[in-house]
């Protein structure tokens, strides 16, 4: 099978690849809401480095992830270039001051507290995007499927999760085959020889029998479940949920803290108004 | 011997539908039976099983009349997680019925939903596995596992709950006649050591039939035809007639002008006394004369050392034959033994990567895909997968539009290629309201529309019962005989390869392992076993009968060709 999508379904050997889904769920949700949260470097830039360390340690496929980085990263920066043209003085905004480093004219400024602010930025959404990159391709979908459903998500939205999952390589073969049979009849979906337009227009065509034999299969699924008792009782105990292992008894108290430094973070935002939304060391 | 299942004047009409499915349904099943219910496709079969496993009323709504009672138990003041406590069921399509995404997984599906603590989970899994022969593939996905093992887990998954009846859904559309064997071969050793009162829903008769069982019931048009051991059902003439094909040697003899009585054991071609009757055979036997057969035609396509790799994977190792122009040849083996591969690299959707194919003496690489559908045509096996429009004559017109034809013809093709097909009646009629035979039929236009010189049919016959299966393969016959239509068929049907071809390719592991006449393939005890088909019964009636079995099938063949 072509593994085009990051998903796994086979666990891996490495220290993160044999925790629970609960624990798995857990860290990459408070990472996220973490990152969310807040924007002070002091809490981004551990997290940033854990995140790194994290991705390195599952030995993931080096190449594609390598080429999915690179592309995010220019993105992002990107979208900074774009930002500062329209804002050059966000520093201001954001950090307080405006230390002019460089002059382009009076508006394209570069000050220092831009850039910072910047960096703090790039920082975060790299972090939050190495995080759920490491969590996609260190978690099986019946893990997700358990994790969640670890954290009171009922069970029927979490086996729609894994259900998903199940018959998306299913669909994608129903797909190619329906492809083939119609560049059999002459479809042209070569970019040289017919027009983006066209080729759209061709594509609808391959949805059409898609959808039918996906509908097909979904009755199927549904009777199926049904004979195996799948909605009869309140809740439901996973195969894949193994007992936890020495790993998620280690990062039981990491779990706390990260708890803990999230209430602390609101807490602080809360009763210590700062007036400024970004942190950096020279302002006080 | 109590009653596990009672069905008495039981009728049913699903709610879309106008008229009944069942009609007065009287029947009882004793625990411990081994039970076959019989019918073609479309005879209420399905529909009676899913009264048993409680589908019927609680997935599918409808009016019912009368009483069904599966163990003790009134179905419809019952649940359907009720029944299924009782009735295990394997249904027909091996893959939707995978919900895991392990095997270990799917077979805990039902005790994860009993709420079964994990200790207990992993080793009931594990017995389980171990019973159908699956415990080393615990952790495997679905999707690197054959059809058999599917069905094998989707088995296992119904075991745990110490079920009383186990309910097959037409446990062998699906599968390989290899495959096909070893799960008749499963199903009985479980009938055998868990006790278990068994039911087969099936058309194929003498593929069941390789294993015992008690009785059959035959069904047609929402009635019970016929309820009686397998020996008298096989002596009387009624299969026929109702739409279901006689094991080969039933007929075989029965040509030869054999009438059996009491004494013979008809279900089971070893136990059979054919020696009883060698005399009938061998007199009614004659040899047929082989040159008869040897007129080669036109060279068409030549495919040269052909080897096709997907990275690692070696599909097609060295590959080399011809196509005859006007030639009806099988392309069998079991999945992933090449077959499709092959197909891809004729239509040229993947070129060789080494060696050659020739098309009346070109290299093909000079043709782009959309060239070569003029000369090659693919059908697939799934007819849904096929069919984007709504309208069986727009349907027709999709390859000759994509094609850039003038309209005036398109118009004259779309008419004239309705008229081969036999559908110019129903041009305008809705595709979705047609059955799965008339959208195959719909499929085959839609490709011949494009004048292909050879078409390539994906096993054409998947899913159908004898008679609708006979209704599509005259209908390819006739292209073949009255336009010259070269045709490939891909299959594992051996009765396709008997009746409609002329020559057999087979394929094992990406190997060319055999070309030659079709009974000289099947009378070949080492390609069969090779290709994972199936021994034919008619081998077993020319040993026990003392003839070379390949004259024996030859004759055999050409016998029923002249019949038909």
């Amino acid at each position: 099978m072509d593994d085009k999508l990051f998903i796994t379904l086979v666990p891996g050997n490495t220290f993160i690849d044999k925790l629970t889904g609960k624990t798995k769920v857990r860290i990459f949700l408070l990472l996220i809401i973490i990152l969310t949260a807040t924007w002070d470097i002091r809490v981004i830039f551990p997290i940033f480095i854990l995140s790194i360390i994290m991705l390195v340690s599952i030995k993931p496929d080096v190449k594609k992830n390598i080429a999915v980085i690179i592309f995010v990263l220019l993105m992002n920066i990107f979208n900074l270039f774009l930002t500062w043209i329209i804002k050059p003085d966000y520093g201001l905004e954001m950090v307080g001051a405006s230390t002019v480093l460089f002059r382009f004219s009076d508006f394209f400024i570069v000050t220092a507290e831009t850039m910072w602010y910047f960096l703090v930025r790039l920082m975060k959404f790299m972090a939050s995007f190495l995080v759920s990159l490491t969590f996609i391709q260190s978690i099986t979908p019946s893990e997700l499927a358990a994790g969640l459903h670890s954290i009171k998500i009922p069970y029927k939205i979490c086996m729609i999760v894994s259900l998903a999952f199940r018959y998306i390589p299913d669909i994608t073969r129903d797909f190619t085959n329906i492809k083939i049979s119609m560049q059999t009849r002459g479809l042209e979906l070569d970019s040289r020889k017919s027009s983006i337009f066209t080729r759209l227009k061709q594509y609808v065509l391959i949805l059409i029998p898609l959808i039918i034999t996906s509908f097909d299969r979904v009755g199927n699924i549904a009777n199926a479940m049904d004979l195996r008792g799948f909605g009869k009782s309140k809740d439901k105990t996973y195969y894949c949920e193994h007992e936890d292992t020495r790993g998620d008894k280690l990062l039981v108290p990491f779990i706390i803290f990260l708890i803990i430094l999230y209430i602390a973070l609101v807490v602080i935002k809360a009763v210590y108004k700062a007036p400024y939304e970004v942190w950096a060391p020279w302002i006080s | 011997m109590s009653a596990v299942i009672e069905f008495k004047d039981f009728s049913f009409r699903y709610k879309t539908q106008s008229e009944f499915t069942l009609h007065d349904i009287n029947l009882t099943i004793n625990k411990g039976e081994k039970v076959l219910i019989l019918g073609p496709s479309g005879s209420g079969k399905t529909t009676l099983g899913n009264c048993i496993n409680g589908l019927i009323p609680f997935s599918f709504n409808g009016e019912m009349k009368g009483s069904c009672k599966v163990c003790g138990l009134e179905t419809r003041d019952a649940s359907i997680f009720k029944i299924s406590e009782h009735v295990g069921t394997v249904q027909q399509d091996t893959n939707a019925q995978f919900v895991g995404l392990t095997v270990g997984e799917d077979i805990a599906f039902s005790l994860e939903n009993d709420m079964t603590p994990r200790d207990i989970m992993l080793q009931k899994v594990d017995e389980s596995a171990t019973i159908v022969g699956m415990e080393k593939f615990l952790s495997s996905v679905p999707y690197n596992i054959s059809g058999g093992q599917k069905q094998k887990v989707a088995l296992a998954g119904i075991l745990h709950n110490d079920v009383e009846i186990l309910l097959f859904d037409e446990p062998l559309a699906a599968l390989d006649p290899a495959m096909g064997m070893s799960a008749v071969d499963l199903i009985d050793k479980i009938y055998r050591e868990k006790e278990k009162t068994v039911l087969i829903i099936e058309h194929r008769l003498e593929d069941v039939l390789y294993r015992h069982v008690d009785r059959i019931i035959l069904v047609n048009e929402g009635r019970i035809i016929l309820d009686t051991t397998p020996d008298e059902l096989l002596r009387s003439d009624i299969l026929k007639t109702n739409g279901i094909r006689e094991p080969l040697y039933i007929t075989a003899l029965k040509n030869a002008g054999i009438t059996f009585d009491e004494k013979d054991v008809l279900s089971n071609i070893e136990k059979l006394d054919v020696e009883r009757y060698k005399d009938k055979i061998t007199a009614d036997f004659h040899k047929v004369d082989i040159r008869d057969n040897i007129e080669k035609k036109e060279k068409f396509i030549e495919v040269k050392n052909v080897s096709f790799n997907y990275g690692e994977i070696e599909a097609l190792k060295n590959i080399s034959f011809d196509i005859y122009k006007g030639e009806k040849i099988a392309v069998v083996g079991k999945n992933g033994a090449g077959k499709s591969t092959l197909a891809q690299l004729l239509c040229g959707i993947l070129r060789p990567k080494s060696g050659e194919i020739l098309i009346n003496g070109d290299n093909y690489l000079k043709y782009s895909i959309k060239e070569l559908s003029a000369f090659v045509g693919y059908v697939m096996q799934n007819p849904n997968q096929m069919l984007v429009k709504d309208i069986i004559r727009d349907e027709i017109e999709v390859a000759l539009q994509l094609n850039d034809f003038s309209p005036e013809d398109i118009e004259e093709r779309v008419e004239s290629t309705l008229k081969m097909a036999g559908l110019y009646p129903m041009r305008n009629w809705p595709v979705s309201v047609l059955s799965y035979g008339q959208k195959k039929r719909v499929t085959i236009a839609a490709i011949l529309a494009l004048r292909p010189q050879v078409i390539i049919l994906d096993e054409p016959t998947a899913g159908q019962d004898y008679h609708h299966y006979t209704e599509i393969m005259n209908f390819i016959t006739d292209l073949n005989e009255k336009y010259g239509i070269t045709i490939l068929f891909v299959t594992h049907d051996m009765y396709l390869a008997i009746e409609y071809t002329d020559r057999a390719i087979v394929f094992s592991d990406g190997e060319l392992i055999g070309d030659d006449a079709v009974y000289a393939i099947l009378s070949n005890d080492d390609i069969i076993e090779k290709a994972s088909l199936k021994k034919i019964s008619l081998v077993t009636v020319a040993r026990k009968a003392g003839l070379d079995p390949k004259e024996y099938i030859h004759y055999f063949i050409k016998r029923e060709r002249e019949a038909a």
